[in-house]
């Protein structure tokens, strides 16, 4: 890995770096109740960090999933750990300052790179922003600090490498779509962050993909998104000693036989030119070529054997002191975007397997923090009563006043119970309701219910139902366990995240 | 959604010189996150710089010089009348719906067939063919999704329309299409 100098010139339109000065209000963790199981003996710094991420996954899909899959009264593998809470994700607007600055402006729902860049960096940004503060001041990620200490690194998603949520530890862009394999001004560059348009060579508006394959953050990267890198890529991947799996010049993506085989010190793994598939598709297709993908479940245990095997040294590598690796659950956002709850929940169950094998790693090993959240709630997932239905989809929505009882009675904010057009889309579903092919409300039979019970009856015992089809700006959970766990139980931003692990590795003060 | 045809000529022989209005807009590094307390007190901090952390150069790669084209319309001879389509990096994420060329506008959809939460971006470039089939320029389609409410369920299909360039009028006899950038999700 090589690291040129910078100079340190300040434009006109990134003017401050103060604002990351002011950003240290929010590291100050707000902790609440204490965990007897959790890790409390006082030690955060751990050899291992393991981080989980479920893309949109809020309180109620662990707790559909747990429905679905355990019973309502069992427990998911991440609802095991001893130490919970939740996680605030609000973003900024661009050119916001930090929390506690004048020219702070708060933005209450975030997307996939503002939330990831606040874990990755410790600073709020404007959703769409990786690696940078909202002001467009590149901030450093812990997966680049954990590699410049002498850490192995991972990452590990069900989405292209290049998306969001992986691109946050490898990347620096103003915009998440500027992906690759080729710059686009549209799609690169923003002018109401830097004013005129950066340089092509500016490292804000290289297409993540040409980062991801040269700066050798990430030792062993497994996921989709083959169709972002080009045979250039594969050339600046050898040549830093990347065992590439497939073939990107030809565009082949790798396999789980693949996978199964690597043994490199550093590896890249992509198995589909686009996002992986999912898992009910797989299930419902296992002959098909995209069956062939690895799970989740399957890449995080390939990843911890890859990263804790013993490789020889290059010339001046420092020993490895332990691993920093992430996982993501990436389809639970994309399937919720879609409102499909059968997709959402096969989502659900393979990143809770993949929290099992990170769990089972954790306990073996002794000294390994692990961590699962989210980076944001997806579409408003809810569970209804049986029977019941949505407001959304009801063909009068409740009214506000009722003259006719004056204890249910107050004066509304708004004049008129009519739909509002420039904030409501009206009735989504309601004249298609009764068909089972619509998604809301969808129902899944759980281990409880009888046998003759079926998935999209109206005898099962879950019936699940969406508010929106984007993400809402819900509070999400948070489990961990390991050494530093402790300091997750109660309620903290998602900034403080980056705190949380960079101690924990010594890496952040 | 802003979705825009990019009146600013990208005749081919052009196309390189529009991007690259680089300016001196220096990268600016945070002071390392670690040092945030140390920073917020006003007090020095001791944490590694940043510049020594964060890659921000890569030798041996060639900046962009241009908006992106496509190579395949080089080798493309459609014939006269015709909307052919120019092979590119996301080919099994979509399909050309409607294709149409009246000799001065071509038009067309993008129906995306991978997942769709999101079209993020997407620009479709024309290459313009006089009768030889012979590449005269190029011009492009450019759909960015920028500060946008959404204002419904995704759409799958983006429809587009692309005007031949005014230095090529009267000079085009055929056209293909293709998607040099495609971000959904």
């Amino acid at each position: 890995m090589r690291h040129l100098p910078l100079p340190r010139r300040m434009s006109s339109v990134i003017a401050s770096t103060a604002v990351l000065a002011l950003v240290a209000g929010a590291a100050a963790v707000a902790l609440t109740g204490t965990a007897a199981s959790a890790d409390s003996s006082g030690s955060s710094r751990a050899k291992n960090v393991i981080y989980l991420l479920g893309d949109g996954m809020g309180r109620t899909h662990v707790t559909a999933a747990r429905e679905r899959f355990v019973g309502l009264d069992g427990r998911l593998a991440m609802e095991t750990l001893p130490a919970q809470g939740f996680v605030s994700t609000y973003a900024v607007e661009k050119l916001s300052g930090q929390p506690g600055a004048a020219d702070f402006h708060p933005n209450a729902v975030t997307d996939s790179a503002s939330a990831a860049t606040a874990w990755s960096s410790g600073v709020k940004t404007y959703n769409a922003a990786l690696g940078i503060d909202a002001k467009g001041t590149v901030a450093p990620t812990l997966m680049e600090l954990a590699k410049k200490a002498g850490y192995r690194t991972g990452n590990v998603s069900t989405a292209e490498i290049t998306d969001a949520t992986p691109a946050g530890q490898m990347s620096h862009a103003l915009a998440r779509g500027c992906q690759g394999p080729v710059y686009s001004a549209a799609a690169c560059q923003d002018l109401a962050i830097t004013g005129t348009a950066l340089p092509t060579s500016d490292v804000r508006v290289t297409p993540i993909a040409e980062q991801i394959a040269r700066n050798g953050t990430a030792d062993v990267i497994l996921g989709g998104g083959l169709g972002r890198f080009d045979a250039a890529d594969e050339t600046a991947l050898t040549a830093q000693g990347y065992q590439v799996l497939g073939s990107i010049t030809s565009q082949k993506v790798a396999t789980k036989t693949d996978l199964a085989a690597a043994n490199g010190a550093k590896v890249f793994g992509l198995f589909n030119t686009g996002n992986l598939t999912v898992e009910k598709s797989k299930l419902d297709n296992p002959t098909s070529v995209q069956a062939q993908e690895p799970t989740l479940p399957e890449m995080t245990t390939k990843a911890i054997a890859l990263l804790t095997a013993k490789y020889k040294k290059e010339k001046g590598e420092k020993a490895s002191k332990g691993f920093y690796l992430q996982i993501e659950g990436a389809l639970i956002d994309k399937r919720s975007h879609a409102n499909d709850a059968a997709q959402t929940l096969g989502e659900m169950k393979a990143f809770d397997d993949a929290v099992a094998v990170a769990r089972d790693f954790a306990k073996k090993d002794g000294n390994t923090l692990v961590i699962v959240t989210a980076d944001h709630e997806c579409a408003g997932f809810n569970i209804i009563e049986k029977g019941t239905f949505t407001n959304a989809q009801a063909a009068t929505p409740p009214a506000n006043a009722d003259s006719g009882n004056r204890a249910n009675s107050s004066t509304p904010v708004r004049p008129s119970n009519a739909i509002d057009p420039s904030r409501s889309t009206g009735i989504m579903n309601g004249a298609g309701s009764a068909d089972a092919k619509n998604f809301a409300p969808a129902t899944f039979r759980i281990p409880s219910d009888p046998a003759t019970v079926t998935d999209g009856s109206p005898e099962a015992g879950l019936w699940l139902t969406y508010l929106s089809g984007n993400h809402t700006g819900a509070d999400v959970p948070i489990y961990a366990t390991g050494p530093g766990s402790d300091q997750l139980q109660g309620s903290v931003d998602n900034t403080d995240l980056f705190d949380i692990m960079g101690r924990a590795l010594r890496i952040t003060g | 959604m802003r979705a825009v045809t990019r009146r600013t000529v990208a005749l081919t022989v052009l196309a390189g010189a529009l991007v690259c209005a680089a300016v001196g807009v220096g990268i600016s590094l945070a002071p390392m996150a670690a040092s945030r307390d140390a920073a917020a007190t006003g007090t020095s901090d001791t944490a590694a710089p940043a510049d020594d952390v964060v890659m921000t150069s890569f030798p041996g790669l060639v900046a962009a010089t241009g908006e992106p084209e496509l190579a395949s319309m080089t080798a493309l001879r459609p014939a006269a009348g015709s909307v052919a389509e120019a092979s590119g990096p996301f080919d099994d994420r979509f399909e050309f719906d409607a294709l149409s060329f009246d000799g001065a506008t071509v038009s067309g959809a993008v129906r995306i067939t991978s997942d769709v939460s999101d079209l993020l971006e997407l620009e479709v470039v024309a290459g313009f063919y006089d009768v030889d089939g012979t590449l005269l320029g190029t011009d492009r389609f450019v759909h960015h999704l920028g500060d946008e409410v959404h204002d419904g369920p995704p759409v799958e299909s983006e429809a587009f329309t692309i005007a031949v360039p005014a230095p090529l009028a009267g000079r085009v006899g055929a056209v293909a299409v293709g998607v040099p950038v495609l971000v959904n999700e």
